[in-house]
């Protein structure tokens, strides 16, 4: 059974990237976004720090910081609001609920697939941004080795509340919106207007408490060891319960939506 | 003609507003989205500005007016320009454009003024508050004058927007899976959030002539911030201009290589 489903995921991903290499200057245009928006804010923190440090963070960190958040928000982006939520609102899911697997494999398909076909342009772009910029890098061994498997949590993370709010369309016409108010709050909170050690008081106790910044900000710290002991365990804690309660609203939702789905006779 | 244009593109606004009425529990929840995505961007600028007093020689309250600018003219862009266009999109996919042509009117104006998404209203709404408020906190004195000025900055700003906007649409002609074009714009239009002087040089030029986005926030906020204006205020009107010009012959010259879906 288990080694069924792989092997339908297998062929599910192997179809999606067949079906997005097609499309790859769109994909492209697609994943600027994950490069534009760091350089954004590269640019104004190296301003804004100057020959100082905020935080602990002087000019080269911030350049560090947000060269490694371009590869880490591109790979635990969610994409299930523009993928998933179009078919249940014009009833394209229904195929795919016939299918021996759960409609989410395919979603998880796409997600790896775009990944995966970006890479190739992304790739060169990050290593040219690496070696103009060429920021000071001190390697601290314990965050890189824990580095996966915080950016794996990260995007597993990312991936079902995507998947949740994607599944908000079968209540509402408007799930976008509701998607737009994440991100918004992702910006602040998880990591891309600042790292969270930036932000001051209030809005950094939120960060460290919010699933926002482990669907992004967090793995990056990990790397680059800025969080270190207490603080680093505590992180991954949080990190693996959220992944959980993810899972949980996950499923939830979609048991609550697939009735809904029938009811309504999309 | 111009009036025939105008009580027709009242028409489809009518059955627009007509149509978002029909689901108000979606426009409350809209609202509470402009809310909060309004509340983050002003927690941006105000991080940014707990560890500095000014940013590219702009101090927090200029900052604010400019954020107001920009969310004014992002909500005034979805509501008005990129519903119509990004249907050019989809129809020339479908081959559904046909029927736009044959309708006795210029395609043009169809392409650009049927649809509108009413409940963008609240983010007009909610950058004029900011951009009120910011103004107020600056205590800067409005001359008539200042006021005419910038009125007729942010006109050929959304021009220049316009122009880019149906540009990139017109893409469309030649190739059929052009990408999202909402997703396009928005993706260097973010960099208006922020006054053009923070980036370093090269990119300053890139926004002010290749992706003019200087003209559209910092050239009216520094007019109406009374800062001191820089020489592109006296371009961008010529900018705007010629920028319509161009986007309009383009389309022309794109709408003729049109061969519908049928291929």
């Amino acid at each position: 059974m288990r080694s069924r489903t792989l092997a339908g995921f297998a062929s599910l991903l192997r179809a999606e990237l067949a079906d997005l290499f097609q499309y790859r200057i769109e994909m492209f245009l697609y994943g600027l976004w994950q490069v534009v928006n760091p350089i954004i804010y590269l640019v104004i923190w190296s301003t804004v720090v100057g020959s100082g440090d905020i935080a602990g963070y002087d000019r080269d960190d911030f350049v560090l910081y947000y060269l490694v958040f371009m590869a880490v928000s591109h790979l635990t982006l969610a994409i299930e609001v523009y993928t998933m939520a179009p078919s249940i609102q014009t009833g394209r899911l229904s195929p795919h609920m016939l299918r021996p697997l759960h409609p989410f494999w395919r979603a998880g398909a796409l997600n790896i697939a775009y990944k995966a076909v970006n890479l190739m342009f992304l790739v060169p772009i990050w290593i040219g941004l690496a070696l103009i910029l060429r920021p000071a890098f001190d390697p601290d061994w314990l965050g890189i080795a824990l580095f996966l498997p915080s950016m794996v949590m990260a995007a597993s993370i990312s991936f079902l509340i995507g998947s949740c709010f994607a599944m908000f369309a079968f209540w509402t016409t408007r799930s976008m919106s509701f998607w737009d108010i994440w991100m918004s709050l992702t910006l602040l909170l998880g990591g891309q207007v600042a790292p969270v050690a930036v932000l001051p008081g209030v809005l950094q106790q939120a960060a460290v408490i919010l699933p926002m910044r482990y669907t992004v900000g967090f793995p990056i710290e990990v790397a680059l060891g800025r969080v270190q002991g207490a603080e680093l365990a505590a992180g991954l804690a949080i990190q693996a319960g959220w992944t959980v309660a993810a899972m949980a609203a996950f499923v939830v939702l979609w048991r609550a939506g697939v009735k809904r789905y029938g009811a309504v006779g999309a | 003609m111009i009036g025939r244009l105008a009580q027709i593109a009242g028409a489809y606004f009518r059955s627009a507003l007509q149509e978002e009425f029909a689901y108000r529990g979606d426009l409350f929840g809209n609202v509470i989205r402009s809310v909060l995505n309004l509340g983050t961007a002003i927690g941006g600028v105000v991080v940014i500005f707990s560890h500095t007093e000014t940013l590219g020689g702009w101090t927090l309250g200029q900052t604010l007016s400019l954020l107001g600018i920009f969310v004014f003219v992002n909500g005034f862009v979805a509501m008005f320009m990129s519903p119509s266009l990004n249907r050019v999109v989809e129809e020339v996919r479908e081959g559904t454009f046909d029927y736009v042509l044959m309708k006795p009117v210029p395609a043009l104006f169809l392409a650009s003024a049927r649809r509108f998404a009413v409940w963008h209203v609240s983010d007009i709404v909610l950058g004029a508050i900011v951009l009120g408020v910011a103004l107020a906190g600056l205590d800067v004195r409005a001359s008539g004058w200042g006021v005419l000025l910038f009125v007729a900055l942010l006109a050929c700003g959304v021009t220049i927007v316009y122009a880019i906007w149906l540009a990139l649409t017109t893409l469309v002609f030649w190739f059929v899976r052009v990408a999202n074009v909402t997703m396009i714009f928005n993706l260097f239009f973010q960099t208006g959030r922020y006054p053009i002087e923070v980036y370093p040089f090269w990119l300053r030029q890139l926004l002010t002539f290749v992706f003019p986005v200087a003209f559209v926030t910092t050239v009216p906020a520094q007019a109406v911030t009374g800062r001191d204006p820089s020489w592109l205020v006296w371009v961008a009107p010529v900018i705007a201009v010629v920028a319509l010009l161009a986007a309009t012959r383009f389309w022309r010259f794109g709408l003729s290589r049109y061969t519908s879906a049928s291929s």
